[in-house]
């Protein structure tokens, strides 16, 4: 009784440390800074993507966008100046539904992982993407097709499965905390923090390890590739930042989660934008999402262009 | 921050005048119309019928008198009726007076009454005063053996002489002074009698009263009571215990010294009683008190004044604010994540017609067996709509065969399958069968759990007998709950799981 007593906290110690409860975030912070009418914006990537070329933010290059069953079948006629590609649902969240195809025949897929599908499994996936199975409410949805992102080897060792994505979380334009999520074994090759992912905060000024959590608990080493996780430091740390505070003027959202991917050869881009960020970077990074609004409502400039918001952080 | 200070203000004025206007609703409804806080609550209803008989002398026009209940106090009348073939009748406030021309033969008269809660009638019945009392003519060897046993009677202990003298009559053995005045026969009557002699050398003015105790079965003989004028008042007594005051099983039908029945051009008159309770839910009478309140257009406009038929429909959605409150704590202040934000309530509800265990064993059983479909299908590789259609057959087929197993083997179990909603048990399935997909059957099972367990809260709350009953004969309590849940939409502080989750964060 008392040692379940003892996981937890009060409310009084985590306001002390400023962390940002869920409830806090939907009423304090999402339904004032993002309105409603903004989400398409962000829900729908291949509307994102089209935002983000006008705005000069790098994204995969987009190959092709499926929208009706008749179309399923024209995708290897799509993609046949690619040696690989990626087909993803334009509405879905959490990964899922995404394949990436590192090779492929007439009728063999093969996967990152070596696994290989075939032609039929391909069209069975596309199909249901587009009746909606991996969109929210399962709505009518449509399949976006899209350049392989190679990513940079920085991240190598400390994936077991997948590459990693930066995770920056912008308020008001300013990126306020980031971290990257590192696969696991036990996560099933997965970046999800709950399913047994490591989280690595990631400090906002110099894209270094702050902290690294697995299940809640510090960690020192990555538990499959053995990798020492302090040593994390993301390059072109500035070229993140400034993907995620372009993402501002993009989109006009007041609190947003842009996911970033090192490209060896593109730099960073923008993989996507998420206008309800979860809060488990608090526990990465091992300190309050709160506090760190309440320091940019306080002190920090308005009307500053991404740029400027930029060096003011650095600086 | 300010806004929503200012949102939490104004809901939380409108939830105290909810509470407020709840609570005097609440007392209204229990004063007037009878509601009770208790869903077991019955009323006794109870038939009372007067068999009036006599044969008609056939010369003489006939007019039978029969002393009735004034309505002055002690019950509510649900019905009255009269049944006189070939009579003329006028009911005035204490009798009802038939009449007729000359006939010949046997004649029946029926008075019907039926009563309803029954108080017991601690009040007396202002009057002005009797005239003179009459003295009995004894002798005077009468006289002081009476006044003896009055002597004796002081020794009773009781409020005042009548109680006990009635008391002293009753003791047992029968003191022996008082045996020798009696005869060694004699009925109630007699003894009652007896005993305003008695009062009467003390000058304390009596009478007797007429009326039946509410006691199913049929009497010939009406029951007696005692009445005594104290203080300006008429005052009951029973002439058994000494008891002041009416009983409340007691219906008085005639005093003083009228007589209950009188016939005129008739012989042979007789009257029987029958009297046969019915219980009724307390509910049931609500209109007739609201009537007898005088105040009926508010309770034709409640839902109480609806068909039966449509009053159980209601009385069934009564019960879910209470059930959607427990879900939206559960997921806002508890911080449960379940399948969907009604999943529980569709589950508690399919509970209440299964019943608990049976319903809950069934769940599981058409939850697994459809998993088990569920995977079987993703080798086929159907697109989402045909796929969750097939889902939603294979689910009713389930339920087919659980009836069919249920009914020839008797397991109550199986056969509670039909209650459980198809289209939602398919959607179930299907998404804890992508969750498993995607997230792993540590996940899948998590949030098929989850939804369990608010559900099975949630059951044990709507399925309780109080609470169903309160929430439905009290439905204005509604209003505060939807302020309830409106106020919790503006809660901002951390969910209890959120204590848990961010627990490593503040330790060192
Ligand atoms: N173009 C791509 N090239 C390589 N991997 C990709 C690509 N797009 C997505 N992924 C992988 O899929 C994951 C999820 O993709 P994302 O676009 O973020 O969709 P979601 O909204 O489902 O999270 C990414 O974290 C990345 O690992
Ligand atoms: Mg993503």
């Amino acid at each position: 009784m008392f040692g379940l007593f003892k996981k937890f906290t009060t409310p009084q110690k985590l306001r002390e440390k400023g962390i940002l409860g869920m409830n806090a975030r939907n009423f304090h912070i999402i339904s004032k800074c993002n309105p409603r009418n903004l989400y398409p914006l962000v829900d729908d990537k291949v509307t994102t993507k089209n935002l983000a070329i006008k705005s000069g933010v790098q994204t995969p290059d987009m190959i092709g966008v499926i929208e009706h069953q008749f179309q399923v079948s024209n995708i290897l006629d799509m993609v046949k100046n690619h040696s690989e590609f990626v087909v993803k649902p334009s509405h879905g969240s959490g990964g899922k539904g995404v394949l990436v195809i590192k090779s492929y025949t007439e009728d063999t897929f093969t996967l990152p992982s070596g696994k290989i599908i075939t032609y039929n499994e391909l069209y069975q996936h596309i199909s249901n993407i587009l009746s909606g199975l991996y969109s929210l409410g399962g709505r009518y949805d449509t399949a976006l097709i899209e350049e392989v992102v190679h990513f940079s080897d920085i991240f190598k060792d400390y994936s077991y499965q997948g590459v990693p994505d930066v995770r920056i979380i912008v308020y008001k334009g300013y990126p306020i905390m980031a971290m990257t999520r590192l696969s696991t074994a036990c996560s099933g090759g997965r970046a999800n923090l709950h399913q047994g992912a490591v989280g690595v905060g990631l400090d906002i000024k110099t894209g270094k390890t702050k902290k690294a959590v697995q299940h809640n608990i510090p960690i020192t080493h990555h538990p499959d590739t053995n990798a020492d996780l302090r040593k994390i430091e993301v390059p072109l740390w500035r070229e993140h930042l400034l993907i995620a505070a372009k993402a501002y003027e993009m989109t006009g959202l007041g609190y947003f989660g842009a996911d970033i991917v090192l490209d060896a050869k593109k730099g960073p881009m923008m993989l996507e934008l998420n206008a309800r960020p979860g809060l488990a970077i608090q526990i990465a990074n091992g300190s309050g999402l709160k506090k760190a609004i309440k320091k940019i409502d306080k002190k920090y400039p308005q009307n500053l262009n991404a740029e400027e918001r930029i060096n003011f952080i650095l600086s | 921050m300010k806004n929503s200070f200012h949102v939490r203000l104004f809901l939380g004025i409108l939830l105290l005048f909810a509470i407020c206007f709840s609570i005097y609703s609440i007392y209204y409804k229990t004063k007037y119309w009878g509601f009770s806080l208790s869903p077991k609550q019955t009323s006794n209803v109870w038939m009372v019928e007067a068999h009036i008989n006599f044969v008609a002398d056939g010369e003489n026009p006939i007019t039978a008198t029969l002393r009735i209940p004034t309505k002055n106090r002690g019950f509510k009348v649900l019905d009255e009726s009269i049944t006189a073939k070939g009579y003329k009748h006028k009911k005035l406030s204490d009798r009802i007076v038939f009449s007729r021309s000359s006939t010949t033969g046997d004649q029946n008269l029926y008075y019907k009454l039926m009563v309803f809660d029954n108080t017991l009638g601690k009040d007396k019945l202002r009057a002005p005063a009797p005239e003179k009392i009459k003295k009995p003519l004894w002798n005077d060897q009468t006289v002081t053996q009476a006044k003896q046993i009055l002597h004796l009677s002081k020794q009773q202990d009781g409020r005042n002489s009548i109680e006990k003298l009635i008391k002293f009559f009753n003791q047992e053995p029968m003191d022996p002074t008082l045996k020798s005045m009696l005869p060694v026969q004699y009925s109630p009557k007699t003894a009652i009698e007896f005993m305003m002699n008695l009062l009467s050398l003390e000058n304390i003015p009596t009478r007797i009263a007429r009326g039946i105790k509410l006691e199913e079965g049929q009497t010939l003989y009406p029951d007696l009571m005692l009445e005594a004028y104290i203080n300006g008042a008429w005052w009951l007594y029973d002439p058994q215990t000494g008891k002041q005051g009416l009983p409340d099983n007691f219906l008085v039908f005639q005093r003083g010294e009228t007589s209950l029945l009188d016939v005129t051009g008739g012989t042979a008159s007789s009257i029987k009683f029958s009297m046969q309770k019915s219980i009724t839910a307390s509910m049931n009478l609500a209109e007739r008190r609201a009537q007898l309140s005088k105040d009926t257009g508010l309770f034709n406009y409640s839902i109480y004044n609806l068909p039966i038929a449509q009053q159980n429909t209601l009385k069934w959605l009564s019960v879910f604010p209470i059930g959607i409150l427990i879900v939206v704590l559960m997921r806002n202040i508890v911080g449960i994540q379940t399948m969907g934000t009604f999943t529980p309530m569709l589950i508690s509800m399919s509970l209440v017609k299964t019943g608990f265990l049976t319903g809950l064993a069934c769940f599981v059983a058409i939850i697994l067996l459809g998993l088990g479909i569920r995977f079987l299908m993703s080798k086929f590789n159907l697109l989402l709509v045909p796929r969750i259609s097939a889902v939603v057959i294979f689910v009713i087929l389930i339920i087919h065969a659980l009836t069919i197993i249920g009914y020839n083997f008797d397991i109550k179990i199986a056969q509670a399958s039909v209650f459980f909603p198809i289209i939602i048990t398919a959607w179930i399935i299907e998404r804890a069968s992508i969750t498993w997909e995607e997230d792993g059957p540590v996940n899948a099972s998590k949030e098929l759990l989850n939804s369990l367990i608010v559900g099975i809260i949630v059951y044990f709350v709507i399925a309780n007998a109080h609470i169903r009953h309160i929430m439905f004969a009290f439905n204005e309590l509604n209003i505060v709950i939807l302020l309830i849940v409106m106020l919790l939409g503006t809660y901002t502080g951390y969910r209890l799981t959120e204590l848990k989750r961010f627990a490593p964060l503040v330790k060192k």
